[in-house]
Protein backbone atom coordinates (compact mmCIF):
# COMPACT_ATOMS: atom_id res chain seq x y z
CA UNK A 1 0.00 0.00 0.00
CA UNK A 2 1.34 3.32 -1.00
CA UNK A 3 -0.32 7.01 0.01
CA UNK A 4 -1.28 9.13 -2.40
CA UNK A 5 0.67 12.16 -1.59
CA UNK A 6 -0.37 14.44 -4.47
CA UNK A 7 -3.96 13.55 -2.96
CA UNK A 8 -2.47 14.53 0.34
CA UNK A 9 -1.61 17.81 -0.65
CA UNK A 10 -4.68 18.46 -2.14
CA UNK A 11 -6.82 17.43 0.99
CA UNK A 12 -4.01 19.89 2.89
CA UNK A 13 -5.09 23.13 0.71
CA UNK A 14 -8.81 22.07 1.07
CA UNK A 15 -9.07 21.52 4.43
CA UNK A 16 -7.19 24.45 5.73
CA UNK A 17 -10.33 26.29 5.05
CA UNK A 18 -11.81 24.33 8.13
CA UNK A 19 -9.00 25.52 10.24
CA UNK A 20 -10.44 28.89 10.95
CA UNK A 21 -13.94 27.17 11.48
CA UNK A 22 -12.50 24.88 13.80
CA UNK A 23 -10.56 27.64 16.00
CA UNK A 24 -14.13 29.84 15.66
CA UNK A 25 -15.69 27.34 17.63
CA UNK A 26 -13.16 27.05 19.95
CA UNK A 27 -12.94 30.63 20.90
CA UNK A 28 -16.23 31.55 20.98
CA UNK A 29 -16.75 28.21 23.32
CA UNK A 30 -14.18 29.45 25.33
CA UNK A 31 -14.96 33.16 25.57
CA UNK A 32 -18.76 32.43 26.68
CA UNK A 33 -17.57 29.83 29.10
CA UNK A 34 -15.24 31.02 30.85
CA UNK A 35 -16.76 33.90 32.27
CA UNK A 36 -20.14 31.63 32.84
CA UNK A 37 -18.15 28.95 34.45
CA UNK A 38 -16.26 31.19 36.93
CA UNK A 39 -20.19 32.55 37.63
CA UNK A 40 -21.41 28.72 37.61
CA UNK A 41 -18.48 27.69 40.06
CA UNK A 42 -19.13 31.02 42.73
CA UNK A 43 -22.87 29.66 42.85
CA UNK A 44 -21.95 26.40 44.04
CA UNK A 45 -18.95 27.71 46.53
CA UNK A 46 -21.34 30.07 47.79
CA UNK A 47 -24.01 27.67 47.43
CA UNK A 48 -26.73 30.37 46.36
CA UNK A 49 -29.82 28.82 47.12
CA UNK A 50 -31.94 27.48 43.89
CA UNK A 51 -29.39 28.00 41.73
CA UNK A 52 -26.94 25.83 43.21
CA UNK A 53 -28.77 22.72 42.53
CA UNK A 54 -29.60 23.80 39.21
CA UNK A 55 -25.79 23.97 38.60
CA UNK A 56 -25.24 21.03 40.01
CA UNK A 57 -28.01 19.35 37.89
CA UNK A 58 -26.43 21.04 35.09
CA UNK A 59 -23.08 20.07 35.45
CA UNK A 60 -24.03 16.10 36.28
CA UNK A 61 -26.14 16.36 32.97
CA UNK A 62 -23.41 17.52 30.66
CA UNK A 63 -20.85 15.30 32.32
CA UNK A 64 -22.59 12.43 33.02
CA UNK A 65 -23.58 12.18 28.89
CA UNK A 66 -21.47 11.27 26.02
CA UNK A 67 -20.88 14.65 23.84
CA UNK A 68 -22.35 12.68 20.59
CA UNK A 69 -25.76 12.82 22.64
CA UNK A 70 -25.44 16.10 23.25
CA UNK A 71 -24.45 17.03 19.19
CA UNK A 72 -27.34 15.12 18.59
CA UNK A 73 -29.68 16.37 20.96
CA UNK A 74 -29.07 20.26 20.55
CA UNK A 75 -28.79 19.28 16.54
CA UNK A 76 -32.48 18.08 16.32
CA UNK A 77 -33.93 19.79 18.97
CA UNK A 78 -32.75 23.76 18.29
CA UNK A 79 -34.04 23.88 14.55
CA UNK A 80 -37.48 22.38 15.26
CA UNK A 81 -38.03 24.72 18.23
CA UNK A 82 -36.46 27.97 16.74
CA UNK A 83 -39.23 26.89 13.46
CA UNK A 84 -42.09 27.13 15.92
CA UNK A 85 -40.75 30.78 16.54
CA UNK A 86 -39.51 32.31 14.03
CA UNK A 87 -40.79 29.46 11.34
CA UNK A 88 -39.22 28.00 8.14
CA UNK A 89 -35.96 30.50 8.23
CA UNK A 90 -34.68 28.07 11.35
CA UNK A 91 -33.42 25.60 8.84
CA UNK A 92 -31.26 27.90 6.87
CA UNK A 93 -29.10 29.26 10.09
CA UNK A 94 -25.55 28.35 9.54
CA UNK A 95 -25.19 25.29 11.66
CA UNK A 96 -22.32 26.20 13.08
CA UNK A 97 -24.51 28.38 15.66
CA UNK A 98 -25.25 24.68 16.42
CA UNK A 99 -21.77 23.75 17.35
CA UNK A 100 -21.30 27.15 19.29
CA UNK A 101 -24.12 25.97 21.66
CA UNK A 102 -23.39 22.13 21.99
CA UNK A 103 -19.30 23.23 22.85
CA UNK A 104 -19.96 26.37 24.73
CA UNK A 105 -22.40 24.42 26.67
CA UNK A 106 -20.63 21.76 27.13
CA UNK A 107 -17.06 23.97 28.59
CA UNK A 108 -19.42 25.33 30.71
CA UNK A 109 -19.62 22.50 32.77
CA UNK A 110 -15.98 21.79 32.28
CA UNK A 111 -15.10 25.18 33.41
CA UNK A 112 -17.88 24.90 36.45
CA UNK A 113 -15.96 22.24 37.78
CA UNK A 114 -12.09 23.36 36.90
CA UNK A 115 -13.14 26.86 38.55
CA UNK A 116 -14.58 25.65 41.83
CA UNK A 117 -11.53 23.64 42.86
CA UNK A 118 -9.34 26.50 41.50
CA UNK A 119 -11.10 28.88 43.53
CA UNK A 120 -10.97 26.31 46.72
CA UNK A 121 -7.50 26.30 46.58
CA UNK A 122 -6.70 29.67 47.36
CA UNK A 123 -6.06 29.59 50.95
CA UNK A 124 -8.83 31.48 52.89
CA UNK A 125 -6.66 32.80 55.25
CA UNK A 126 -6.04 35.68 52.38
CA UNK A 127 -9.62 36.63 52.66
CA UNK A 128 -9.68 37.34 56.70
CA UNK A 129 -5.89 38.82 56.21
CA UNK A 130 -7.45 41.65 53.31
CA UNK A 131 -10.85 42.16 55.82
CA UNK A 132 -8.75 43.21 58.52
CA UNK A 133 -6.55 45.77 56.65
CA UNK A 134 -10.07 47.37 55.37
CA UNK A 135 -11.06 46.09 52.24
CA UNK A 136 -14.17 44.72 51.31
CA UNK A 137 -15.13 41.15 50.63
CA UNK A 138 -15.79 42.33 46.75
CA UNK A 139 -12.57 44.08 46.46
CA UNK A 140 -10.60 40.69 47.87
CA UNK A 141 -12.40 38.64 45.72
CA UNK A 142 -11.21 40.46 42.44
CA UNK A 143 -7.90 41.77 43.82
CA UNK A 144 -6.51 38.42 45.42
CA UNK A 145 -8.68 35.21 45.11
CA UNK A 146 -10.10 35.32 41.71
CA UNK A 147 -6.01 36.31 40.24
CA UNK A 148 -4.70 32.97 41.81
CA UNK A 149 -7.65 30.87 41.36
CA UNK A 150 -7.64 32.03 37.52
CA UNK A 151 -3.64 30.93 37.34
CA UNK A 152 -3.83 27.90 39.56
CA UNK A 153 -6.94 26.65 36.98
CA UNK A 154 -4.69 27.31 34.17
CA UNK A 155 -3.59 23.91 33.35
CA UNK A 156 -7.04 22.03 33.86
CA UNK A 157 -8.06 25.14 31.38
CA UNK A 158 -5.70 24.28 29.17
CA UNK A 159 -6.50 20.43 29.13
CA UNK A 160 -10.48 21.50 28.55
CA UNK A 161 -9.12 23.95 25.44
CA UNK A 162 -7.45 20.95 24.13
CA UNK A 163 -10.49 18.58 24.73
CA UNK A 164 -12.60 21.26 23.10
CA UNK A 165 -10.65 21.64 20.46
CA UNK A 166 -10.77 17.70 19.70
CA UNK A 167 -14.41 17.45 20.33
CA UNK A 168 -14.95 19.96 17.86
CA UNK A 169 -14.00 17.80 15.40
CA UNK A 170 -17.21 16.31 15.96
CA UNK A 171 -19.42 19.13 14.54
CA UNK A 172 -19.49 17.45 10.90
CA UNK A 173 -21.98 15.97 12.41
CA UNK A 174 -23.74 19.08 12.00
CA UNK A 175 -23.08 19.84 8.99
CA UNK A 176 -20.65 22.23 9.49
CA UNK A 177 -17.55 23.03 6.99
CA UNK A 178 -14.38 22.04 9.84
CA UNK A 179 -11.60 20.06 9.27
CA UNK A 180 -12.67 17.03 9.36
CA UNK A 181 -15.74 17.65 7.54
CA UNK A 182 -13.59 19.06 4.79
CA UNK A 183 -11.27 16.48 4.79
CA UNK A 184 -14.51 13.20 5.14
CA UNK A 185 -15.66 14.72 1.86
CA UNK A 186 -12.58 14.88 -0.12
CA UNK A 187 -12.26 11.59 1.41
CA UNK A 188 -15.55 10.43 -0.01
CA UNK A 189 -15.17 11.32 -3.70
CA UNK A 190 -11.53 9.74 -3.98
CA UNK A 191 -11.76 6.69 -1.76
CA UNK A 192 -8.80 7.63 -0.24
CA UNK A 193 -9.38 7.60 3.08
CA UNK A 194 -6.38 7.32 4.99
CA UNK A 195 -4.37 9.72 3.37
CA UNK A 196 -7.62 12.14 4.03
CA UNK A 197 -7.07 11.43 7.42
CA UNK A 198 -3.87 11.78 8.24
CA UNK A 199 -3.99 15.18 6.85
CA UNK A 200 -6.70 15.59 9.76
CA UNK A 201 -4.51 14.09 11.76
CA UNK A 202 -1.34 16.50 11.65
CA UNK A 203 -3.70 19.63 11.81
CA UNK A 204 -5.24 18.66 14.50
CA UNK A 205 -2.06 17.84 15.99
CA UNK A 206 -0.32 21.18 15.34
CA UNK A 207 -3.40 23.07 16.79
CA UNK A 208 -3.02 21.08 19.97
CA UNK A 209 0.50 21.87 20.19
CA UNK A 210 0.57 25.16 19.11
CA UNK A 211 -2.30 25.89 21.92
CA UNK A 212 -0.49 24.03 24.45
CA UNK A 213 2.76 25.95 24.06
CA UNK A 214 0.71 29.70 24.61
CA UNK A 215 -1.11 28.51 27.54
CA UNK A 216 2.21 27.20 28.64
CA UNK A 217 3.65 30.67 28.23
CA UNK A 218 0.32 32.45 29.58
CA UNK A 219 0.90 29.98 32.80
CA UNK A 220 4.98 31.09 32.98
CA UNK A 221 4.20 34.79 32.56
CA UNK A 222 1.49 35.26 35.28
CA UNK A 223 2.66 32.25 38.02
CA UNK A 224 5.73 34.14 38.25
CA UNK A 225 4.46 34.87 41.47
CA UNK A 226 4.61 31.14 43.02
CA UNK A 227 8.40 30.56 41.44
CA UNK A 228 10.72 30.14 44.38
CA UNK A 229 14.15 31.34 43.13
CA UNK A 230 15.10 28.40 42.43
CA UNK A 231 12.72 26.23 41.10
CA UNK A 232 11.01 26.91 37.45
CA UNK A 233 9.41 24.38 35.55
CA UNK A 234 10.03 24.06 31.91
CA UNK A 235 7.66 23.48 29.31
CA UNK A 236 7.85 19.52 27.64
CA UNK A 237 8.55 20.20 24.05
CA UNK A 238 7.24 17.04 23.55
CA UNK A 239 4.30 16.74 21.80
CA UNK A 240 2.17 13.85 23.47
CA UNK A 241 2.83 15.41 26.99
CA UNK A 242 -1.36 16.10 26.75
CA UNK A 243 -2.86 15.10 30.20
CA UNK A 244 -6.15 14.08 31.36
CA UNK A 245 -7.84 17.01 32.57
CA UNK A 246 -7.56 16.57 36.57
CA UNK A 247 -10.57 18.47 37.35
CA UNK A 248 -12.34 17.15 40.54
CA UNK A 249 -8.54 16.60 42.54
CA UNK A 250 -9.15 19.37 45.15
CA UNK A 251 -12.50 20.10 45.08
CA UNK A 252 -13.69 19.36 48.39
CA UNK A 253 -10.92 21.09 50.22
CA UNK A 254 -12.50 23.81 51.89
CA UNK A 255 -16.07 22.91 51.69
CA UNK A 256 -17.53 25.44 54.35
CA UNK A 257 -15.38 27.91 56.17
CA UNK A 258 -14.97 26.05 58.64
CA UNK A 259 -12.11 24.23 57.35
CA UNK A 260 -9.41 27.10 57.47
CA UNK A 261 -9.88 27.89 61.17
CA UNK A 262 -10.11 23.88 61.50
CA UNK A 263 -6.21 24.02 59.83
CA UNK A 264 -4.60 26.62 61.61
CA UNK A 265 -5.15 24.39 64.55
CA UNK A 266 -3.22 21.66 63.07
CA UNK A 267 -0.26 23.59 61.93
CA UNK A 268 2.16 21.40 64.58
CA UNK A 269 3.09 24.04 67.60
CA UNK A 270 6.58 24.87 68.38
CA UNK A 271 7.21 25.81 72.26
CA UNK B 1 -9.72 51.51 74.76
CA UNK B 2 -10.36 48.97 74.51
CA UNK B 3 -13.24 46.66 76.62
CA UNK B 4 -14.62 43.59 76.28
CA UNK B 5 -17.39 41.81 78.36
CA UNK B 6 -18.44 38.90 78.99
CA UNK B 7 -17.56 38.04 75.33
CA UNK B 8 -19.40 34.10 74.62
CA UNK B 9 -18.99 31.82 71.61
CA UNK B 10 -20.38 28.45 70.69
CA UNK B 11 -20.22 26.05 68.18
CA UNK B 12 -22.75 23.43 67.50
CA UNK B 13 -23.50 23.95 71.10
CA UNK B 14 -20.16 23.73 72.86
CA UNK B 15 -19.33 26.99 74.34
CA UNK B 16 -15.70 27.60 73.95
CA UNK B 17 -15.83 31.24 75.22
CA UNK B 18 -17.72 31.57 78.23
CA UNK B 19 -18.04 35.03 79.75
CA UNK B 20 -14.43 36.79 78.49
CA UNK B 21 -13.66 40.21 79.85
CA UNK B 22 -10.51 42.05 78.32
CA UNK B 23 -9.51 45.33 79.15
CA UNK B 24 -6.65 47.28 77.20
CA UNK B 25 -4.84 50.51 77.49
CA UNK B 26 -3.07 52.42 75.61
CA UNK B 27 0.22 51.11 75.00
CA UNK B 28 -0.35 48.12 77.00
CA UNK B 29 1.77 45.08 75.69
CA UNK B 30 -0.59 42.02 76.90
CA UNK B 31 0.35 38.14 76.60
CA UNK B 32 -2.77 35.80 76.30
CA UNK B 33 -1.07 32.10 77.49
CA UNK B 34 -2.89 28.97 78.27
CA UNK B 35 -3.06 25.14 76.76
CA UNK B 36 -4.09 24.17 73.64
CA UNK B 37 -7.91 24.57 72.80
CA UNK B 38 -8.52 27.20 75.48
CA UNK B 39 -10.12 29.39 73.06
CA UNK B 40 -7.33 31.91 72.61
CA UNK B 41 -7.85 31.96 68.39
CA UNK B 42 -11.58 32.15 68.78
CA UNK B 43 -11.05 35.16 71.30
CA UNK B 44 -8.82 37.19 69.37
CA UNK B 45 -11.71 36.19 66.05
CA UNK B 46 -14.61 37.51 68.03
CA UNK B 47 -12.72 40.54 69.06
CA UNK B 48 -12.03 41.59 66.01
CA UNK B 49 -14.92 41.27 64.60
CA UNK B 50 -13.65 37.79 62.36
CA UNK B 51 -16.19 35.92 63.44
CA UNK B 52 -19.26 36.83 64.95
CA UNK B 53 -20.05 36.67 69.11
CA UNK B 54 -22.93 35.28 70.71
CA UNK B 55 -22.94 37.73 73.46
CA UNK B 56 -20.99 39.80 75.13
CA UNK B 57 -20.08 44.17 74.81
CA UNK B 58 -17.55 45.71 73.26
CA UNK B 59 -15.79 49.62 73.77
CA UNK B 60 -14.13 50.84 70.79
CA UNK B 61 -13.11 53.29 68.91
CA UNK B 62 -16.18 55.02 68.26
CA UNK B 63 -18.53 51.35 68.96
CA UNK B 64 -20.28 50.68 72.52
CA UNK B 65 -22.21 48.10 71.82
CA UNK B 66 -23.37 44.40 72.49
CA UNK B 67 -21.70 41.77 69.91
CA UNK B 68 -24.50 41.11 68.40
CA UNK B 69 -26.03 44.67 67.71
CA UNK B 70 -22.86 45.85 65.45
CA UNK B 71 -24.10 47.29 62.55
CA UNK B 72 -21.58 46.86 59.20
CA UNK B 73 -20.46 50.04 60.06
CA UNK B 74 -19.24 49.52 63.61
CA UNK B 75 -17.58 46.33 62.05
CA UNK B 76 -15.92 48.29 59.59
CA UNK B 77 -14.92 51.16 62.28
CA UNK B 78 -13.32 48.43 64.79
CA UNK B 79 -11.48 46.48 61.46
CA UNK B 80 -10.05 49.87 60.51
CA UNK B 81 -8.54 49.93 63.81
CA UNK B 82 -7.15 47.14 64.59
CA UNK B 83 -4.28 45.12 63.08
CA UNK B 84 -4.79 41.25 62.76
CA UNK B 85 -1.22 39.50 62.68
CA UNK B 86 -2.03 35.91 61.48
CA UNK B 87 -0.10 32.67 62.64
CA UNK B 88 0.45 31.07 59.14
CA UNK B 89 1.14 34.86 57.96
CA UNK B 90 -1.91 34.66 55.28
CA UNK B 91 0.25 36.85 52.42
CA UNK B 92 -1.59 37.76 49.45
CA UNK B 93 0.00 35.82 47.47
CA UNK B 94 0.35 37.14 44.53
CA UNK B 95 1.54 40.02 45.74
CA UNK B 96 5.27 41.33 46.48
CA UNK B 97 6.05 42.12 50.16
CA UNK B 98 5.73 45.83 49.03
CA UNK B 99 2.38 45.53 47.42
CA UNK B 100 0.80 43.44 50.08
CA UNK B 101 1.73 46.31 52.45
CA UNK B 102 0.23 49.09 50.27
CA UNK B 103 -2.98 47.19 48.95
CA UNK B 104 -5.08 47.71 52.04
CA UNK B 105 -3.57 51.82 52.06
CA UNK B 106 -4.83 52.06 48.63
CA UNK B 107 -7.76 50.14 48.27
CA UNK B 108 -9.38 50.57 51.80
CA UNK B 109 -7.69 53.95 53.10
CA UNK B 110 -7.81 55.30 50.04
CA UNK B 111 -4.23 56.85 50.49
CA UNK B 112 -2.47 57.42 46.73
CA UNK B 113 0.14 55.53 45.12
CA UNK B 114 3.05 57.32 46.34
CA UNK B 115 2.10 58.21 50.01
CA UNK B 116 1.35 54.35 50.08
CA UNK B 117 4.79 52.98 48.65
CA UNK B 118 6.24 55.90 51.20
CA UNK B 119 4.28 54.32 54.47
CA UNK B 120 4.89 50.77 53.05
CA UNK B 121 8.56 50.90 52.41
CA UNK B 122 8.98 52.47 56.32
CA UNK B 123 7.12 49.54 57.20
CA UNK B 124 9.23 47.20 55.92
CA UNK B 125 12.64 49.28 56.79
CA UNK B 126 11.15 48.83 60.81
CA UNK B 127 10.86 45.41 60.40
CA UNK B 128 14.18 45.01 58.53
CA UNK B 129 13.04 43.95 55.25
CA UNK B 130 13.63 47.05 53.02
CA UNK B 131 15.68 44.75 50.38
CA UNK B 132 13.23 42.06 49.64
CA UNK B 133 10.10 44.96 49.15
CA UNK B 134 9.52 42.93 45.66
CA UNK B 135 9.58 39.68 46.50
CA UNK B 136 6.78 37.62 46.34
CA UNK B 137 5.67 35.43 49.20
CA UNK B 138 6.94 32.39 47.88
CA UNK B 139 10.21 34.12 47.96
CA UNK B 140 10.45 34.40 51.20
CA UNK B 141 11.16 32.44 54.57
CA UNK B 142 8.95 31.93 56.69
CA UNK B 143 10.49 34.76 59.47
CA UNK B 144 10.71 37.24 56.74
CA UNK B 145 6.99 36.18 55.91
CA UNK B 146 5.70 37.17 58.78
CA UNK B 147 7.77 40.19 59.54
CA UNK B 148 6.04 41.54 56.19
CA UNK B 149 2.82 40.78 58.00
CA UNK B 150 3.79 42.35 60.79
CA UNK B 151 4.88 45.18 58.91
CA UNK B 152 1.41 45.09 56.59
CA UNK B 153 -0.78 45.40 60.13
CA UNK B 154 1.91 48.36 61.67
CA UNK B 155 1.49 50.37 58.24
CA UNK B 156 -1.97 50.84 58.76
CA UNK B 157 -1.61 52.80 62.39
CA UNK B 158 -3.93 50.66 64.36
CA UNK B 159 -5.08 51.26 67.96
CA UNK B 160 -4.37 47.88 68.89
CA UNK B 161 -2.05 45.23 66.89
CA UNK B 162 -3.45 41.30 67.59
CA UNK B 163 -1.15 38.59 67.27
CA UNK B 164 -2.35 35.08 67.09
CA UNK B 165 0.78 32.82 67.85
CA UNK B 166 3.04 34.93 65.49
CA UNK B 167 6.03 32.21 65.92
CA UNK B 168 4.53 29.07 66.35
CA UNK B 169 4.49 28.05 62.25
CA UNK B 170 8.20 28.78 62.30
CA UNK B 171 11.15 26.58 61.86
CA UNK B 172 13.14 27.26 65.27
CA UNK B 173 16.15 29.67 64.21
CA UNK B 174 13.16 32.11 62.50
CA UNK B 175 11.73 32.46 65.69
CA UNK B 176 14.12 34.79 67.31
CA UNK B 177 13.99 37.67 64.09
CA UNK B 178 10.07 38.11 64.91
CA UNK B 179 9.92 38.10 67.93
CA UNK B 180 12.85 41.01 67.84
CA UNK B 181 10.67 42.70 65.96
CA UNK B 182 7.77 42.24 67.87
CA UNK B 183 10.32 43.79 71.15
CA UNK B 184 11.32 46.61 69.36
CA UNK B 185 7.23 47.36 68.64
CA UNK B 186 6.27 46.76 71.97
CA UNK B 187 8.95 49.03 72.99
CA UNK B 188 8.26 51.70 70.88
CA UNK B 189 4.84 51.56 72.58
CA UNK B 190 2.58 50.18 70.33
CA UNK B 191 -0.24 48.42 72.24
CA UNK B 192 -0.62 44.57 71.72
CA UNK B 193 -2.63 41.62 72.20
CA UNK B 194 -0.11 38.44 71.98
CA UNK B 195 -1.65 35.02 72.01
CA UNK B 196 2.01 33.07 72.59
CA UNK B 197 3.82 29.91 73.29
CA UNK B 198 6.47 32.06 74.13
CA UNK B 199 7.38 32.52 77.97
CA UNK B 200 10.20 34.51 77.26
CA UNK B 201 8.00 36.64 75.46
CA UNK B 202 5.19 36.76 78.00
CA UNK B 203 7.41 37.35 80.81
CA UNK B 204 10.01 39.71 79.64
CA UNK B 205 8.23 42.16 77.14
CA UNK B 206 4.85 42.11 78.13
CA UNK B 207 3.17 44.69 81.10
CA UNK B 208 0.49 41.98 81.62
CA UNK B 209 -0.36 38.22 81.24
CA UNK B 210 -3.61 36.47 80.73
CA UNK B 211 -4.12 32.92 81.58
CA UNK B 212 -6.92 30.96 79.95
CA UNK B 213 -8.39 27.64 80.05
CA UNK B 214 -11.55 26.16 79.18
CA UNK B 215 -12.87 29.13 77.82
CA UNK B 216 -12.85 31.58 81.21
CA UNK B 217 -9.84 33.70 82.17
CA UNK B 218 -8.45 31.85 85.18
CA UNK B 219 -6.21 34.88 86.22
CA UNK B 220 -4.29 37.63 85.10
CA UNK B 221 -1.63 40.28 86.02
CA UNK B 222 1.49 41.23 85.67
CA UNK B 223 4.20 38.88 84.32
CA UNK B 224 5.87 38.75 87.83
CA UNK B 225 2.71 37.94 89.62
CA UNK B 226 1.68 35.54 87.12
CA UNK B 227 5.07 33.68 86.59
CA UNK B 228 6.32 33.82 90.50
CA UNK B 229 3.27 33.68 92.65
CA UNK B 230 0.55 32.00 90.33
CA UNK B 231 -2.38 32.06 92.59
CA UNK B 232 -4.19 29.20 90.71
CA UNK B 233 -3.77 25.86 90.65
CA UNK B 234 -4.37 25.50 86.94
CA UNK B 235 -2.01 28.60 86.28
CA UNK B 236 0.70 26.34 88.29
CA UNK B 237 0.06 23.19 86.39
CA UNK B 238 0.32 25.07 83.24
CA UNK B 239 3.71 26.79 83.78
CA UNK B 240 4.97 23.78 85.43
CA UNK B 241 4.19 21.58 82.50
CA UNK B 242 5.44 24.31 79.85
CA UNK B 243 8.12 25.32 80.72
CA UNK B 244 9.35 21.46 81.61
CA UNK B 245 8.89 21.39 77.83
CA UNK B 246 11.63 24.15 76.58
N1 LIG C 1 -14.85 27.02 63.58
C1 LIG C 1 -14.94 26.13 64.59
N2 LIG C 1 -15.88 25.17 64.58
C2 LIG C 1 -15.98 24.29 65.60
N3 LIG C 1 -15.17 24.28 66.66
C3 LIG C 1 -14.21 25.21 66.72
C4 LIG C 1 -14.04 26.18 65.70
N4 LIG C 1 -13.01 26.97 66.04
C5 LIG C 1 -12.57 26.52 67.21
N5 LIG C 1 -13.27 25.47 67.63
C6 LIG C 1 -13.08 24.75 68.90
O1 LIG C 1 -12.89 25.71 69.89
C7 LIG C 1 -11.91 25.29 70.83
C8 LIG C 1 -10.90 26.38 71.02
O2 LIG C 1 -10.18 26.57 69.83
P1 LIG C 1 -9.07 27.67 69.68
O3 LIG C 1 -8.50 27.51 68.33
O4 LIG C 1 -9.64 28.97 70.03
O5 LIG C 1 -8.03 27.24 70.77
P2 LIG C 1 -6.60 27.84 71.06
O6 LIG C 1 -6.58 28.19 72.50
O7 LIG C 1 -6.28 28.89 70.08
O8 LIG C 1 -5.67 26.60 70.85
P3 LIG C 1 -4.24 26.49 70.23
O9 LIG C 1 -3.27 26.84 71.31
O10 LIG C 1 -4.15 25.06 69.84
O11 LIG C 1 -4.19 27.41 69.06
C9 LIG C 1 -11.35 24.00 70.30
O12 LIG C 1 -11.89 22.96 71.06
C10 LIG C 1 -11.81 23.93 68.89
O13 LIG C 1 -12.07 22.61 68.53
MG1 LIG D 1 -4.85 29.09 68.49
Amino acid sequence: MSLNTDFMVKVAHTAIQGVPVTLQIVLVALLISLPVGCLFALIRIYRIKGLEQIVKLYVSFVRGTPIIAQILIVYSAFPSLLNMIIGKAAFSINPIYYAYIVFTLNSIATLTEVFRSALQTVDKGQLEAGLMVGMRPRQIFWRIILPQALISALPNITNATLYLMKNSSLAFIMSVKDITAIAKTEAAFNYNFLEAYLVVWVYYLIICYSAEVIFYLLERYFSKYRRSTKKTTYFNWQPFSIKQPNVSAEAELTESGRGDHAQNRRIKKKL
Amino acid sequence: MLKIEGLRKSYDGNEILKGISVDVSKGDVISIIGPSGSGKTTLLRNMTTLEQADGGHIQFADVDKDFQKLSSKDIQTIRRNVGFVFQNYNLFNNKTALQNITEGLIVARKVNKSEAKKIALEALERVGLSDRQNHYPSQLSGGQQQRVGIARAVALNPKVIFFDEPTSALDPELVGEVLKVMRDLAESGTTMVVVTHQMNFARNVSNKVIFMADGHIVEQGSPESIFEHPSEKRTQEFLTDILANV
